[in-house]
């Protein structure tokens, strides 16, 4: 057999993709009596399985722990082979799956894709370059038409379900509710090298999202509405979006 | 040209162990990290790593670079593990004699090669490759294997002394996988090390693995056995002063733990390298 023959049939029989039949197997692999051809290479098929069920549990630690081992063994199986690794790092297997877990939802518990999608986030803030925070004595100097530049370790998740309650309660483990269907924005930061989220308001969502758009801080401040209360919600909320480490630039009007 | 270095005892540092590592700075001569956990921007295993590397020298040991795929070599990992490079500045790059990929997709694991006049000359035109892109030798280590393929006409051994010698590169001798390949395809381990030129290696790797019965699985999750101990010495004997590395990735004890393994590491070797006693007469 040439190498890439070789690779080729090795790699099928790891994956599952092509059985593990003894007729195959021994025109490439030798074995003994103690341990034949097709038990050793069972333990490289039973290997990578485990490992990216693995690597997908370190990444979903929430999702994992409410579906219980088996659950999520049997989910993990089943996304893999849909969608196998095509990333040198193992650490990047569960990027659609949240988007499995749409197309195949759990009748029971259609929140599980918001939960997934939420931790996959988290995941990737826990990653992301970091940027030097500006402080809001910027915002103090800017004018209205300044717009606002984001850390790019800000994520912005908007779920079908409340994925942070459901996220919460498993952690720390009490018995979650029932998924009650309502879309919720979530941000997702670093705060130091800790990842943290919250809910964010409707009005504060829509703010941030126009935000992140390059809208000016006029019209950010417009999604808070008319009200008496109005003008102090948009000062306070967007002065945290400063504390918290979201911003890292102020880019005023130019003259004209 | 690979030449070794003189680094001395160093531990694989993982997640679990970052902030002690930094608070207490254990007595440890160097590191070892896996390359892929650190080729991301941003987030607080870079800036780990960066600090780390201020006072201790870190190799990077990678698990991906799937040097003997037929696939080719990924433009994206090699122009992170270049990147990583030129940030860290490693005392040294090492990955393993194995693929692991195939038309793109990953399997995550060692797998190992058929040892062939073919495989050699597509690995060694693959780490002649590398070695060009980064500007300085890589070092590559022997995997555990559980086969061995009908169509090897080459020992392990054999196969990666004229690795060496065709590209230039340096072996990563992981004394527990040689152990554990010898026990499961049934070749003497002492005979693996008389067949290595001790010019070729670089560094020694030393981890636990688990009995399975009728196999050995490297599990790199318990304190190095007593009979890797032993080979351990044998390899000192047969090579010198090696930088040694004590591996543990799962079960991950105390950072004192896997701390203490590299010191014994480092006695053992100070007792087989030291001079024979004369006696007065």
């Amino acid at each position: 057999m040439t190498l890439a023959e070789t690779q080729a049939l090795f790699h099928g029989l790891v994956t599952g993709e092509i059985p593990l039949e003894p007729p195959v197997l021994e025109q490439c692999f030798t074995g003994t009596t103690e341990l034949p051809a097709i038990d050793r290479v069972a333990i490289y098929r039973n290997m990578y399985a485990s490992r990216l069920v693995e690597a997908l549990r370190e990444t979903f630690l929430n999702l994992a722990r409410f579906l219980g081992e088996e659950r999520f063994a049997a989910l993990g199986a089943a996304y893999v082979a849909e969608h196998p690794s095509e990333h040198h790092d193992v650490g990047c297997i569960g990027r659609r799956l949240a988007g499995f877990l749409r197309a195949h939802p759990d009748p029971e518990r259609p929140d599980l894709a918001d939960l997934a999608e939420l931790e996959w986030a988290r995941n990737e803030v826990f990653f992301a370059p970091g940027s030097a925070a500006v402080g809001d004595e910027a915002l103090a100097e800017a004018g209205a038409k300044a717009r606002l530049a984001f850390a790019p370790s800000l994520r912005v998740v908007v779920t079908a379900h409340d994925a942070a309650a459901v996220w919460k309660r498993i952690g720390a483990g009490e018995p979650v509710d029932p998924p009650a269907a309502g879309v919720s924005s979530v941000s997702v930061w670093r705060r130091g090298f800790d990842v943290v989220h919250c809910a964010l308001s409707v009005e504060e969502a829509s703010a941030l999202r126009a935000a992140r758009e390059g809208e000016t801080l006029e019209v950010i401040c417009e999604f808070f509405g008319a009200g008496p209360d109005a003008a102090a919600e948009a000062h306070a909320a967007i002065s945290s979006w400063f504390a918290e480490g979201w911003i890292s630039g102020v880019h005023r009007e130019r003259a004209g | 040209m690979f030449q070794r270095l003189d680094l001395g005892h160093g531990i694989g540092l993982r997640a679990k162990h970052f902030a002690r590592f930094l608070e207490e700075r254990p007595p440890v001569d160097w590191v070892e990290v896996v390359t892929e956990n650190f080729m991301a921007d941003g987030g607080r295993p870079i800036a780990v790593l960066e600090k780390v590397r201020r006072d201790t020298p870190v190799v990077l040991h990678g698990v991906s670079l799937s040097i003997g795929s037929v696939d080719p070599i990924s433009g994206t990992y090699l122009d992170d593990l270049e990147r990583l490079v030129r940030r860290i500045e490693p005392a040294m790059v090492t990955d393993h004699l194995c693929w692991g990929s195939h038309r793109g997709r990953y399997v995550h694991d060692l797998l190992p090669l058929p040892y062939t006049e073919e495989s050699l000359a597509h690995v060694a035109g693959r780490v002649a490759a590398v070695q060009d892109r980064l500007g300085r030798p890589i070092l590559l280590e022997n995997p555990s294997s559980y086969v061995a393929f009908r169509d090897s006409t080459l020992a392990e051994w054999e196969f990666l002394s004229e690795l060496c010698a065709r590209a230039g590169c340096g072996i990563l001798l992981d004394v527990n996988n040689v152990f554990v390949s010898a026990r499961n395809l049934g070749f003497d381990p002492i005979s693996y090390l008389d067949g290595v030129d001790p010019e070729h290696v670089g560094q020694f790797h030393l981890a636990g693995h688990a009995d399975k019965g009728r196999y050995l699985l490297d599990t790199h999750d318990a304190p190095v056995p007593l009979a890797v101990w032993d080979l351990y010495r044998e390899a000192l004997r047969r090579f010198g002063r090696v930088p040694s590395l004590v591996e543990w990735d799962d079960h991950i004890p105390p950072l004192e733990e896997v701390v203490a393994e590299s010191r014994r590491a480092a006695a053992i070797e100070a007792e087989e390298l030291a001079p024979a006693l004369r006696r007065a007469s």
